[in-house]
């Protein structure tokens, strides 16, 4: 069996990380890229000016098309999970108590479903705004 | 077996940004994490900026006209620049816990980051 090069952290779920967190936020990284480069693009090199979606009128535009909107939401989502998950495992490296842990985990759920709906009602009303 | 290793440690955590006695392996889990902390705090404020776009042309309009500011196209920058160091560092990371490249780590990392660095450079010239 080979060994896993010397001075790189060896990877998978830490101590305390469920395995099933730790593989969604391995598996939400390259999508999340994937989506990032696309919403990048269309951000930044599209729009009435070449520059990208640079005004209100260009946004409002851009959220017509239910792809479009549909896209974002996914990309939402796929980033707080990801981000959530990421910044969860932060705080087990520093090892906390376990019931400051318990609270910290309630918490990233509390603060990720609270983005994520917040974020759905942005996309909807950005889209309304044009109708 | 180290019993300090599962004790609660703000130290072991400040430590990923001191740049002494580091091998190769501890930089590119200190870039991760330090890519990670600021793209995932400028995520919320970046949810949050969008809000103006639900008060209408006017708010929306004006914050855009900030964004001219060269400490706020530094700022941009600042972000882009993690994104792809995070984004590539974030493969080999992929790659490794799925069993790929595990015994070829650094020559993974270094790939991966010459990549970045052009990708940035290219982002650089494009944005100035």
């Amino acid at each position: 069996m080979s060994k896993p090069t010397p001075s790189f952290p060896a990877s998978g779920p830490r101590p305390g990380e469920n395995t099933w967190t730790w593989l969604l936020k391995i598996v939400t990284g390259p999508l999340l890229l994937l989506i990032l480069i696309l919403h990048f693009t269309v951000n930044h090199y599209l729009g009435s000016m070449s520059s990208g979606l640079m005004t209100y009128d260009d946004v409002i535009k851009y959220f017509q098309n239910p792809v479009i909107v549909a896209i974002e939401i996914l990309f939402l989502v796929t980033v707080v999970t990801h981000s959530l998950l990421g910044f969860h495992g932060i705080l087990l490296d520093m090892h906390p108590p376990r019931a400051l842990l318990v609270i910290s985990t309630w918490l990233h759920v509390v603060i990720g479903i609270s983005a994520v709906v917040y974020g759905i009602w942005l996309a909807l009303t950005i889209a309304s705004l044009g109708s | 077996m180290d019993s300090t290793r599962n004790q609660p440690s703000a130290r072991r955590f400040w430590s990923w940004f001191i740049p002494l006695r580091r091998d190769i392996g501890s930089w590119a889990f200190a870039l991760n994490r330090a890519t990670a902390i600021g793209l995932t705090i400028y995520l919320f404020l970046h949810l949050i900026i969008l809000g103006k776009l639900a008060q209408g042309p006017g708010a929306y309009d004006q914050f855009l006209a900030l964004t001219e500011n060269p400490l706020i196209k530094f700022g941009e920058w600042l972000v882009v620049a993690a994104a792809i160091l995070h984004g590539l560092n974030g493969i080999r990371v992929v790659l490794t816990s799925f069993g790929v490249g595990v015994t070829r780590q650094k020559q993974l990392f270094f790939g991966f980051m010459a990549i970045a660095v052009v990708v940035i450079l290219i982002f650089t010239a494009r944005m100035y």
